[in-house]
C-alpha cells in the first residue's frame, strides 16, 4: 500500500497550502471538493491509505476550523465552503445543527410524584402489615368471636351508627342490607360492594414481610396455610390471643371467614396492583431472553463484518496484509452469526403461536416486527459480504499487483532522482536560507491572511522546497501555529495544537515506515535480479523451508534482521530531524530513504514472486484450493466440504451446542417452524435448501465427525500432501461452490421478501451452477 | 435552519434517551404524521422501536417488557389519555415528550397519576410541525380563515406550530407582517405574546443579525396555487396529491398492489432527492437513464450464465439490482401516471394559457385563448374553472372583461354550479380589493428588460415563466427594500442590517412552487437562509377547498350580522 505514495513534490520553491490532494498535490480550495476529487481520481488506490489520509485531512481541517473560530473570524456562519464557490447553500448542505430547544419537567414531576408516592407507599405498607396480622393465626381452629376480636384489634372499625349509607353504592343500610366492615381499613360497605382476599393471595402478598420477620421462614410461600402455617402461627397467634377477650354476641351472627378476608373495593384494588407488580418483578418473558441474544449476535456482526470486508477487499486487491485463511475463518464466523440471527428471529416470530389462546394481536405484531428487522439486518449486511478469492486466484492477484507496483516504483524512482537533483541544485542556490530563516524565498500564497488565525509563520519557509509530503506541511503549519500560540500565551490552544501535532506525527511515522518498506521492496527486486542462479536456487529452497514452517511470514528474517532494525532507527532519526526543521536532515531525505531498502525487502514480496515462478515445479502447487481432495470423496460429501455452506455450519453449531450441554434449540426444528412462511416459495421452485436439509438432517453428527475436520480443509499443505498435481478444473470448483453459496443467500433473502419471481430466477441460476459443478466433477472423475 | 433535521434530531434523541431494549412509540394522530414524514419504518426499526401505537387506541396489550416513548401534543385529550395510561401502565417505563409547552397543572396531574413510578422522563421537545423538506414545513391545517378573520380554534394551534418551529431552530426572531391582512397581524401578536411569556425558552445565543419572521397571507397571491406545475415535487402534488410525503396511487389504472401508496421522501430516495426540483422534461430523461441503468443491472431471464465470470457478475450486481428495482418501479409508475394525466387533460395547452394569463398583459389574446380552450371538450372541469378564475383575478377590473361570457361558457360546458360559484368566491378571496401589493403587474421597466434578456438566452421555459409573488417579496426583503408601510415590524425596533435567517410563514397555505423559489434563493444568495412554512401545502384542489370554506364561513358571518341588525332595531 505504501507504494501508492505520491511522487515527490518538485521543490520549485513554491509553498502550497490549503486543501491539497495528498496524491497529486492539486489545490482544491475546499474540503468537500478535495474529498470529491479524491474519490474520483484516486478511488482505485488503496482504501487503507485513503482512510488514513481522509482522517488526517479531517483532523487538519478541524484544527484549522477551531483556530479560525477562536480568533473571531468574521466569516459569516453560512459562508461555509460552498457558499464561496457556488454563491449560496443548498439546504441539504446546511451546516450541522444542534438539537433544538428542550425543556425538562422531570424535577417538577418528581416533586409532585414523591408526595403522592409517599402517601401511596404508606397506604400499601399499612395494608400489607394488617393483612399479615390477619393471616398469621390459624383461622380454622379459633372460634369466630376470637377472630372478630383479633380483627378488630388490627384496625379500628368505624362505628355502625356513623354510616347510614354504603359509601360506595349509596344504598341505605337496614336489616336486610347489613353493614360489613373492611378488615383492612375498618370502613363499612354493603354486601354488594364487598370483596374477599383469598388466603393464598394474602400469603403471597405478605410473603416478603413474613420472611423478614420469621427467622424460621418455614412457610414463606405456603399455599396451604393449615399445615404450613402451624408453627409460626402458634407463636404469633398466642401473642394476640391474650388480647382477644372482647367477643360480642352479635358477631356470632356473621359468617365465619375461614379462608378469606373481607375487604372493601379500594383496599382490594391496591392489593391487586401490588400483586401484579410482584409478579412482574421476577418474570422475564421468553421474547426478552431471545431478543437479548439476537441483539448480541447483531452487535457481533456489526463488529466483525467491517473487519471481514476490509480483509476481503484487501485480499481481492491482491494485497498481502491479511491471511486468506484468517479471512475465511472470519467469513465463517460472520455467516454463523447470520444463521443464528435468522434462527433466533424465527423463534421469536413463532413464539406462542401454538399456544391456546393465541397471544394478543399486538404481541404477534411485535414479534413480526422483530423478525422483519432481523431480516432487514441480514439482508443489508449479508449481501454486502463479498466473496473471497480462491487460493489460486489470490496468487494471480498478488502477482498482478506486484507487477503494477513494480512499474509504479520504477517510475517513481525516476521522478525521485530528478527531484533530488533539482533539490540539490536549489539547495546550492540558496545557502542563505539556512542561515537566515526569515528570508522569504518563495512567493507564498496568502491564503490564510483573511483568516486572522495563526499563520504558518515565515520561519518555516525555508523548508518549503523539501516538504514534498503534505503531512509534513501540515506538521509544519501546526508547529508554527504552536509557536504563535505559545507566544500569545494561549495555553488551551497550545494543548489542542500539541494534540494535533502528535496525531499528525504518528500518521507521518506510519507513512514513512510503509514508504521505507515499499522502497526496500523495489530494491530487493533489483537485487534479486542481480543475484546469480545459484543464489536464487538457494533462496528458493530456504524460503520453501521457511514457509513450510510459517507460511507467508518473514522468510529471510535471519540474514537481514539486524540491518533492518538499525535502518528503521535511522529512518526515525530522519523524521525527527525533519520535524525539528533542521535543514541538514531535509536536504537528503531521499538518500536516506534509499538505505532501508536493503533490509526488509524479503519480508513479504519476493518470496511470493519466486514462489509463483516456481509454480511450474510440483512442490509449488501449494496454492491448491482446499477442495482438491480425492475426487471420489468429493462425490460423496461435497456439501460438507464447502466451508461456507450454511448447513455445514449449522451442523457444526449444533454439534457444539450439544457438546456444551445447552441444547436450547435446534436449527432444523426452526427450519420446519418457519416452513409456513417459506412454504410457497419452496413449493414453487424445488428449493435447494430443502434438499440439502434432508441430506444433512438425518445424521448431522455423523457427517460432521466422519468427514475431514474443518480445519483440515482449509490447510493447503494437507491438500498438497494428498494430491500433488493441481487440476485446473478442480480449482474452479471452489469458486463455483462459493457462488452457489452466494446464490443461496440471495434466494433466502428473496424468499423472505416474498419475491417469488426472483426466487425462481435465482433457483434457475443455482441449478445451472450445480449442473456445471456436476460436469466438472465428472470431468475430473 | 433545517426543519427536517430538527425533527429527526428530536426523535433520535428521544429514542437514545430510553436506552437499549425493545420499545414502543406512543403517539397521537398528529405526532404520527410528524414522525412518519422524517423517518421511514425501517429506519426507526433499526433503533429498536418495534411498535407504533396511538395513545387513544384501546386495543393495546400489556407488554411489560417494552419501554414506551410517548411523543404527544399537549392537548387535553392526550393528557387525559396519558393519565389513564399511567394509572394502569401497560409498559415498563414511560419516557414522555410533549411537542409543545405544557402547563404545570397538567404535569402535576400526570405526576399524581404515576403511582407506580413508571415515568422516567417528562420533557418538551418542540417538534410540533410537519417537516416536508429541509426548508419547508407545514402544519396540516385547512380552513384557517372565516372570511377575513381567524377560525377561533386555529389561531392558538397555528401559534403553537409556529413557535415550535422557532424553538426547534433556536430562533428568537423579529416579526414583520403583511399590513393588508388582519390575520397576519393577529398571528404575529400571538407569537410575540408567547415569546414574551416563555422568555426563558427563547433565550438563545444572540446572533449579530437577529432572525426574522415574516408573516404573509395567501389571499395576497391567489394566482400561484392555481397554476399547473412542472417540477417533480410540485407536479406530483398538483396532479396526484402529496400527503405527508405519501401519494395515493390507488386510482391509477392497472396499478399493482404494492404500489397503491408510495412514499416520496428525499431523505432516503436518491433519485427523488436529485430530481425534486427538476422539470418534467429533465425528469423524463433522468428516468430513462435510470431505466437503462437498471436494465443493464437486471439479470435477464433468457440470459445464459455460461461462464463463471457471468455468474460472478450477476451475483455481485444482485444487491444493487434489488435496491434499484424498488426505486425504479416507483418512479416509473409515478412519472408514467403524470404523463398520462398530462396528455389526457391537455395540460401542456392549459398550462401555457395559464402562464400567459399570469405573466403577460394582452387582454384580447388572453380572452380569445380562454374561450377557445373552454370549448375544447377534453379540457377538464377543474382546468376550465381555474382558467376562468385566473382570468377573473387577472382582468378583474378590465373595461372589456368577458367574464360573464366565460361563466356562460362554463355553464354550457356542464360545469357544476358549485364550481361556478367558486369563481366568485375566488375573486372575493384574492381580488384586487383584498390585495395589499400589486400581484399581477410588477412589470416596471427593469422587470421588462430582465424578461427580455431571459428570453434572449432562451432559458425561459414557457411553462415555468411565472415566478411567485413571494420570490419578489423576499428579494426585496433581502435587499432591504421591502417597504415598512406594507410590511411593518411588530414592536418598536426594526432591522437595519441585511437579514440572514428568515422564516416565512404563509397563512392559508404555501405551495411547492414557492418552496422551489425559496430553494433557489437559498442556493443563489450567499449568507441568507430561508425557511418557508404554511398552515398547509396547497395544490389547486386543496386551495379551492380552502377558499370555499373561507368564503362559506365568511358569508355565514355576514348573514348573521345582516340578520342581527334588524333585530336590534
Amino acid at each position: 500500500m505504501a507504494s501508492s505514495y505520491p511522487p515527490p513534490f518538485e521543490g520549485t520553491g513554491e509553498v502550497k497550502e490549503g486543501f491539497l490532494c495528498p496524491l497529486c498535490l492539486k489545490d482544491l480550495q475546499s474540503f468537500y471538493q478535495l474529498q470529491e476529487h479524491y474519490e474520483e481520481e484516486h478511488s482505485g488506490d488503496d482504501r487503507h491509505v485513503r482512510g488514513q489520509l481522509k482522517s488526517l485531512v479531517q483532523k487538519a481541517k478541524k484544527a484549522k476550523d477551531k483556530l479560525l473560530k477562536r480568533d473571531g473570524e468574521d466569516k459569516p456562519e453560512t459562508g461555509s465552503y460552498e457558499s464561496f464557490y457556488y454563491g449560496g447553500v443548498d439546504p441539504y448542505m446546511w451546516e450541522p445543527q444542534e438539537l433544538g430547544a428542550t425543556r425538562n419537567h422531570m424535577d417538577f414531576f418528581k416533586k409532585h410524584r414523591a408526595a403522592r408516592i409517599d402517601h401511596y407507599v404508606i397506604e400499601v405498607n399499612k395494608l400489607i402489615i394488617r393483612l399479615e396480622k390477619l393471616t398469621s393465626f390459624d383461622r380454622m381452629n379459633i372460634d369466630a368471636g376470637k377472630i372478630r376480636a383479633i380483627e378488630k384489634s388490627v384496625v379500628a372499625w368505624v362505628s355502625d351508627s356513623d354510616v347510614p349509607f354504603c359509601p360506595d353504592c349509596g344504598n341505605k343500610f337496614n336489616l336486610r342490607n347489613r353493614r360489613h366492615h373492611c378488615r383492612l381499613c375498618g370502613s363499612i360497605m354493603c354486601r354488594k360492594c364487598m370483596e374477599f382476599v383469598p388466603l393464598p393471595l394474602a400469603y403471597k402478598l405478605t410473603s416478603g414481610t413474613r420472611e423478614a420477620r420469621s427467622v424460621t421462614g418455614s412457610q414463606s410461600q405456603s399455599q396451604s396455610p393449615p399445615t404450613g402455617g402451624g408453627g409460626n402461627v402458634s407463636g404469633m397467634g398466642s401473642r394476640r390471643g391474650s388480647i382477644s377477650s372482647l367477643s360480642s354476641v352479635t358477631s356470632m351472627l356473621e359468617e365465619k371467614d375461614d379462608e378469606r378476608i373481607r375487604c372493601c373495593l379500594h383496599c382490594m384494588d391496591t392489593l391487586m396492583k401490588r400483586q401484579q407488580k410482584l409478579e412482574e418483578k421476577d418474570h422475564v418473558p421468553d421474547i426478552v431472553k431471545l431478543y437479548e441474544r439476537l441483539r448480541l449476535c447483531m452487535d457481533k456482526v456489526d463488529e466483525r463484518a467491517p473487519e471481514y470486508i476490509r480483509m476481503a477487499e484487501s485480499l481481492n486487491a491482491g494485497e498481502t496484509t491479511y491471511n486468506l485463511d484468517t479471512a475465511g475463518g472470519l467469513r465463517m464466523e460472520v455467516q454463523k452469526y447470520y444463521e443464528l440471527i435468522d434462527a433466533l428471529s424465527k423463534k421469536i416470530l413463532t413464539l406462542g403461536m401454538k399456544e391456546e389462546p393465541q397471544p394478543h394481536q399486538k404481541t404477534l405484531q411485535l414479534q413480526r416486527m422483530v423478525r422483519y428487522t432481523a431480516t432487514l439486518f441480514v439482508q443489508e449486511k449479508l449481501l454486502g459480504l463479498m466473496s473471497l478469492p480462491t487460493k489460486d486466484k489470490y496468487e494471480d492477484l498478488k502477482e498482478k499487483r506486484k507487477q503494477e507496483q513494480e512499474m509504479r516504483l520504477t517510475q517513481e524512482r525516476l521522478i525521485a532522482q530528478v527531484a533530488q537533483k533539482r533539490r540539490q541544485d536549489s539547495e546550492k542556490n540558496r545557502p542563505a536560507a539556512s542561515t537566515n530563516g526569515e528570508a522569504p524565498q518563495a512567493p507564498r500564497a496568502p491564503r490564510m491572511t483573511k483568516a486572522g488565525g495563526w499563520l504558518p509563520s515565515s520561519d518555516t519557509l525555508h523548508t518549503c522546497g523539501e516538504l514534498e509530503d503534505p503531512l509534513l506541511q501540515q506538521i509544519d503549519n501546526i508547529q508554527s501555529f504552536l509557536r504563535q500560540a505559545k507566544a500569545a500565551q494561549r495555553h488551551d490552544e497550545v494543548a489542542m495544537l500539541e494534540e494535533n501535532l502528535r496525531q499528525l506525527q504518528d500518521e507521518y511515522d506510519q507513512q514513512q515506515t510503509s514508504l521505507a518498506i515499499a522502497l526496500s521492496q523495489r530494491l530487493a527486486q533489483e537485487e534479486s535480479l542481480q543475484q546469480d542462479e545459484l543464489q536464487r536456487l538457494e533462496d528458493r529452497e530456504r524460503e520453501h523451508r521457511a514457509q513450510s514452517q510459517a507460511p507467508g511470514s518473514q522468510a529471510t528474517y535471519t540474514w537481514q534482521g539486524s540491518l533492518n532494525l538499525t535502518d528503521i532507527g535511522s529512518l526515525h532519526g530522519e523524521e525527527e530531524g525533519e520535524e525539528e526543521v533542521t535543514p541538514k536532515a531535509e536536504s537528503s531525505p531521499l538518500s536516506m530513504r534509499a538505505f532501508p531498502a536493503l533490509t526488509d525487502q524479503d519480508e513479504e514480496s519476493p518470496p511470493r514472486l519466486r514462489r509463483l515462478r516456481g509454480d511450474v515445479t510440483p512442490p509449488g502447487g501449494e496454492g491448491q484450493n482446499s477442495s482438491s481432495l480425492n475426487p471420489f470423496e468429493e462425490e460423496d460429501s461435497t456439501p460438507v466440504e464447502d466451508p461456507s455452506n450454511p448447513f455445514f455450519e449449522e451442523i457444526q453449531k449444533e454439534h457444539k451446542e450439544v457438546a456444551n450441554g445447552k441444547k436450547e434449540y435446534n436449527p432444523f426444528e426452526q427450519e420446519e417452524g418457519g416452513e409456513e412462511e417459506q412454504g410457497q416459495a419452496e413449493g414453487a421452485t424445488g428449493n435447494p435448501f430443502e434438499v440439502k436439509e434432508e441430506n444433512n438432517e438425518g445424521n448431522p453428527f455423523k457427517e460432521a465427525s466422519g468427514c475431514t475436520p474443518p480445519g483440515a480443509s482449509t490447510n493447503p499443505f494437507e491438500g498438497e500432501d494428498e494430491e500433488a498435481m493441481p487440476d485446473v478444473d478442480v480449482i474452479e470448483e471452489e469458486l463455483l461452490l462459493q457462488q452457489i453459496d452466494n446464490i443461496r443467500a440471495y434466494i433466502f433473502d428473496a424468499k423472505l421478501n416474498g419475491r417469488l419471481d426472483e426466487v425462481e430466477l435465482l433457483s434457475e441460476n443455482l441449478r445451472e451452477l450445480q449442473r456445471t459443478l456436476q460436469e466438472q466433477k465428472s470431468k475430473t472423475h | 435552519m433545517n426543519v427536517t433535521l430538527a425533527v429527526k434530531q428530536y426523535i433520535s434523541k428521544m429514542i437514545e434517551n430510553s436506552g437499549p431494549g425493545m420499545k414502543v412509540l406512543l403517539m397521537d394522530k398528529e405526532t404520527t404524521s410528524i414522525v412518519s414524514v422524517v423517518y421511514t419504518q425501517s429506519e426507526i426499526l433499526q433503533k429498536e422501536v418495534y411498535l407504533f401505537e396511538r395513545i387513544d387506541s384501546q386495543n393495546r396489550d400489556n407488554m411489560k417488557h417494552l419501554k414506551a416513548i410517548c411523543f404527544l401534543r399537549p392537548t387535553k385529550e392526550n393528557v387525559e389519555n396519558l393519565i389513564q395510561e399511567l394509572r394502569r401502565p401497560k409498559y415498563s417505563v414511560y419516557f414522555i415528550y410533549f411537542s409543545n409547552v405544557i402547563s404545570k397543572s397538567e404535569i402535576k396531574a400526570l405526576a399524581e397519576a404515576d403511582e407506580q413510578e413508571v415515568v422516567a422522563e417528562v420533557q418538551e421537545f418542540y417538534g410540533d410541525f410537519i417537516a416536508v423538506n429541509p426548508h419547508l414545513f407545514s402544519l396540516n391545517l385547512s380552513g384557517v380563515a372565516r372570511g377575513r378573520s381567524w377560525e377561533p380554534t386555529l389561531l392558538p394551534r397555528t401559534t403553537q406550530g409556529l413557535t415550535s418551529v422557532l424553538l426547534a431552530l433556536k430562533k428568537c426572531p423579529m416579526i414583520r407582517y403583511q399590513l393588508s391582512s388582519d390575520m397576519a397581524k393577529r398571528l404575529g401578536e400571538s407569537v410575540k405574546q408567547i415569546i414574551t411569556k416563555e422568555y426563558e425558552l427563547f433565550d438563545f445565543r444572540k446572533t449579530e443579525v437577529p432572525p426574522l419572521l415574516l408573516i404573509l397571507d395567501r389571499s395576497d397571491d391567489a394566482i400561484t396555487p392555481l397554476l399547473n406545475q412542472w417540477t417533480y415535487q410540485a407536479m406530483v402534488h398538483e396532479l396526484l396529491g402529496l400527503n405527508n410525503n405519501r401519494i395515493d396511487l390507488s386510482r391509477v389504472p392497472g396499478i399493482s398492489k404494492d404500489l397503491k401508496e408510495v412514499v416520496l421522501s428525499a431523505e432516503n430516495d436518491e433519485f427523488y432527492a436529485n430530481n425534486l426540483y427538476l422539470n418534467f422534461g429533465e425528469i423524463g430523461t433522468n428516468i430513462k437513464n435510470l431505466m437503462e441503468d437498471f436494465q443493464k443491472k437486471k439479470p435477464k431471464e433468457q440470459q445464459k450464465l455460461e461462464s463463471i465470470s457471468d455468474m460472478k457478475a450477476f451475483v455481485d450486481n444482485y444487491p444493487q439490482f434489488k435496491k434499484m428495482s424498488g426505486t425504479v418501479s416507483k418512479h416509473v409508475t409515478v412519472v408514467g401516471e403524470l404523463s398520462r394525466l398530462v396528455s389526457e387533460r391537455h395540460l401542456m395547452e392549459v398550462s401555457e394559457l395559464e402562464q400567459e394569463l399570469a405573466c403577460q398583459n394582452d387582454h384580447s389574446s388572453a380572452s380569445q385563448n380562454v374561450r377557445r380552450l373552454l370549448q375544447n371538450p377534453r379540457v377538464s372541469e377543474m382546468d376550465a374553472v381555474r382558467l376562468v378564475m385566473l382570468y377573473a383575478l387577472r382582468y378583474e377590473r378590465h373595461s372589456s372583461s368577458i367574464l360573464p361570457g366565460l361563466m356562460e361558457e362554463l355553464n354550457r360546458k356542464g360545469v357544476s354550479e358549485k364550481h361556478c360559484r367558486m369563481v366568485t368566491s375566488m375573486v372575493e378571496y384574492g381580488g384586487k380589493r383584498v390585495r395589499g401589493s400589486d400581484l399581477v403587474n410588477p412589470q416596471d421597466a427593469v422587470a421588462i428588460t430582465k424578461q427580455f434578456f431571459k428570453g434572449l438566452k432562451g432559458v425561459e421555459n414557457v411553462y415555468t415563466q411565472h415566478a411567485p409573488l413571494l420570490q419578489e417579496t423576499l428579494d426585496q426583503l433581502i435587499k432591504g427594500r421591502l417597504k415598512d408601510s406594507h410590511f411593518p415590524y411588530l414592536g418598536p425596533s426594526s432591522l437595519r442590517d441585511r437579514p440572514q435567517d428568515i422564516i416565512v410563514f404563509v397563512i392559508g397555505g404555501a405551495t411547492y412552487e414557492e418552496a422551489l423559489a425559496i430553494y433557489n434563493l437559498n442556493r443563489t444568495v450567499p449568507g441568507v437562509r430561508i425557511v418557508l412554512g404554511g398552515t398547509t401545502i396547497h395544490n389547486t384542489k386543496s386551495f379551492l377547498e380552502e377558499v370555499t370554506l373561507t368564503a362559506a364561513a365568511g358569508q355565514a358571518e355576514r348573514l348573521q350580522r345582516a340578520g342581527g341588525h334588524p333585530n336590534r332595531r
